[in-house]
């Protein structure tokens, strides 16, 4: 059984005549422990892909099937508890609280889980030990250099373990090194078991990932 | 979530935007500032004016002889007035609630010790007028006055501490005499009154030389006094049926007396008055606080509403990551809860300052109750949960992929 199963799933915002086809029906499936890339140019649908993916918005027709339960009718808070435990999204301008410490960023994901408190930072602190950030735990993100940011935000979309790993253009805002830099932690992931979905309109990363599914005005044309 | 991330996430936003934070805070903290400074000044009042009604015994019902009018006598000259022994005997008898009924006579008069005159108001007390005045005996080698001076038509005197120091200066008062009006008195005691009351407001109760009542009225013929009491205390036992009292009290004077030459006033009913007033006076303060506190919740609403504008594509980012709308919800509750928090307790804090400088400049009681700061700290975590609902109901209910595009 795949990991995910989409299922004539689509998206329209608005109604009538001035309707927008965001996301025309599209079915398809990812397989556990793969490297994804959803391509295409903007305003193609590949966000609107993604957000049905990590069930940030409901799908206007269809089924998502979310290792074998049908997460596409759910409410509003089943959905924000399959967000918090089975998603864990990378953001392109990363998204951190630039408040807090990049230690308390990656315990955010675990207090919305209920993590006991000594659980959650040892956690933390090892997730970011992992991404070699371990001797910055107290360092705020402004701290930070942006390949640094992002590690921080791909540990904490992984602070949950969660079942996917969505990337929305995780090096949109990076230089070419350090955005390499990126894909090669994103290769580990994958080699360590984690499916990992990228949004991309970078045809250089077609290369690297082991699967590609290109949109094209709201139709999947490739997969 | 924990309420140590809530606290924790409060104070870091609130840091971040001290200045903006203190200008929102700025309405609750007057508006509580102005209620406590205010709810201290009429406490103060309230409790002054109630202390004032209470020196003169709440249990009491005071009886005053007055003069009549001429247009009230119709141009004939009265020689006496007021009330009468006969009065007074009624009272003592025919009232069932009535425990003491003390006549009071008094006038000034020029008085001699050591041969030197000084003006000074003569009484003639009934002896229970020591108790029902909360005087005491000042010096313990002496004495009051007492029934058997009046019934042995003894020729002594109390004097009052400060009617003392007039006539005797430093010497010691105790066994010197006093004449007045061709009669000797020997003085037996000193009479203080710890409150410094006044006698029916007016004569100071510690500046007066008392004999007893009986004897005064046998020394001075009626001719010169022209009342037989020109107060007379009457203290009830029940203080339930006081009004029943006074009412009976009021019929029968005015049936027995043809001018109005006396009048009635029970403390009481002055405090009941006087508790009245300070309801509507509360009402108007509490008014007053609404209006300020309604003022600064909407200053607490319009900051609520321009930090989650502010801070949207971070509430998308929550919710991407799995925060619960009611997270989302109680986060910005708890945050409005705190600035209206801190508010109220600044201004309870400001409200104290107020109510000190009140106090020390305009020469005004000021009291600060625990009530009034607990009813305005209360009053402040209110208007945040008010005002702050509203925002954090928006935020809640941002929708994620909205939020995350901005």
């Amino acid at each position: 059984m795949s990991l995910i199963q989409l299922q004539g799933i689509s998206r329209v915002y608005g109604s009538g005549p001035t309707a927008v086809h965001a996301l025309r029906p599209a079915t398809l499936c990812v397989e556990e422990g793969t490297f994804v890339a959803i391509y295409g140019a903007s305003g193609s649908g590949k966000s609107t892909m993604l957000n049905m993916l990590g069930l940030l918005d409901e799908p206007t027709t269809g089924d998502y099937l979310l290792e074998g339960r049908n997460v596409a009718k759910l409410t509003d808070a089943a959905r924000s508890e399959i967000r918090c435990r089975e998603v864990g999204i990378i953001f392109q301008s990363f998204n951190l609280f630039p408040h807090f410490s990049i230690l308390e960023n990656v315990c955010m994901p675990m207090r919305f889980a209920g993590v006991d408190r000594h659980e959650m930072r040892d956690r933390a602190a090892e997730l970011l030990t992992r991404v070699g950030l371990g001797d910055r735990l107290a360092h705020s993100p402004s701290q930070l250099s942006g390949g640094q940011c992002q590690r921080v935000a791909i540990a904490r979309a992984l602070a949950n373990k969660p079942t996917v790993i969505l990337a929305d253009e995780p090096t949109g805002n990076l230089d070419v090194k350090t955005g390499d830099e990126i894909i090669g932690v994103f290769h580990e992931l994958v080699a360590e078991g984690h499916t990992v979905i990228m949004v991309t309109h970078n045809a250089e990363y077609e290369k690297e990932v082991q699967r590609v599914i290109e949109l094209h005005d709201g139709n999947v044309v490739r997969q | 979530m924990s309420l140590f991330y809530n606290l924790e996430s409060t104070w870091l936003s609130l840091k971040h935007h001290a200045f903006r934070s203190l200008l929102a805070m700025l309405g609750v903290v007057l508006g509580v500032a102005a209620v406590v400074g205010m709810l201290a000044v009429s406490e103060g009042a309230r409790v002054e004016s109630i202390e004032r009604i209470r020196r003169q015994g709440v249990d009491n019902i005071i009886l005053h002889s007055e003069e009549p009018q001429a247009n009230a006598t119709g141009g004939e000259n009265i020689y006496y007035y007021g009330i009468t022994s006969e009065d007074i005997a009624h009272f003592k008898t025919a009232l069932d609630n009535v425990k003491k009924v003390v006549p009071v006579v008094g006038l000034r008069q020029t008085i001699y010790a050591n041969g030197r005159p000084t003006d000074v108001v003569l009484v003639g007390a009934d002896p229970e007028f020591l108790n029902i005045s909360r005087s005491e005996n000042a010096d313990p080698r002496g004495r009051w006055i007492s029934e058997l001076d009046g019934v042995t038509a003894s020729q002594v005197c109390s004097v009052g501490v400060d009617a003392a120091r007039q006539l005797f200066g430093l010497d010691d008062p105790l066994g010197k005499t006093v004449s007045v009006y061709g009669a000797t008195f020997e003085v037996v005691g000193l009479l203080n009154n710890p409150l410094h009351s006044k006698l029916a407001g007016k004569y100071d109760i510690n500046n007066m030389v008392y004999v007893e009542y009986d004897t005064l009225l046998s020394i001075f013929n009626r001719d010169a006094l022209k009342v037989e009491a020109d107060y007379v205390y009457i203290q009830v036992q029940d203080l339930d049926y006081l009004k029943n009292t006074a009412d009976r009290i009021r019929t029968y004077l005015a049936g027995t007396h043809e001018l109005p030459d006396y009048t009635i006033s029970v403390p009481y009913e002055l405090l009941l008055a006087e508790q009245a007033t300070q309801r509507v006076f509360a009402v108007v303060m509490g008014s007053i606080a609404a209006i300020s506190l309604l003022v600064g919740g909407i200053g607490i609403m319009n900051i609520m509403l321009a930090n989650i504008y502010e801070r949207t594509k971070e509430i998308g980012t929550l919710r991407a990551l799995g925060a619960q709308r009611r997270t989302i919800l109680t986060q910005f509750l708890f945050e409005a809860v705190t600035l209206t928090g801190l508010g109220g307790v600044l201004g309870v804090g400001i409200g104290f300052l107020i109510a000190l400088l009140i106090k020390h400049t305009a020469d005004m009681p000021t009291i600060v109750t625990p009530g009034s700061v607990i009813v305005a700290l209360t009053v402040s975590i209110m208007t945040g949960i008010i005002f702050g609902t509203h925002p954090a109901w928006k935020a809640a209910n941002l929708s994620p992929i909205e939020a995350l595009r901005r």
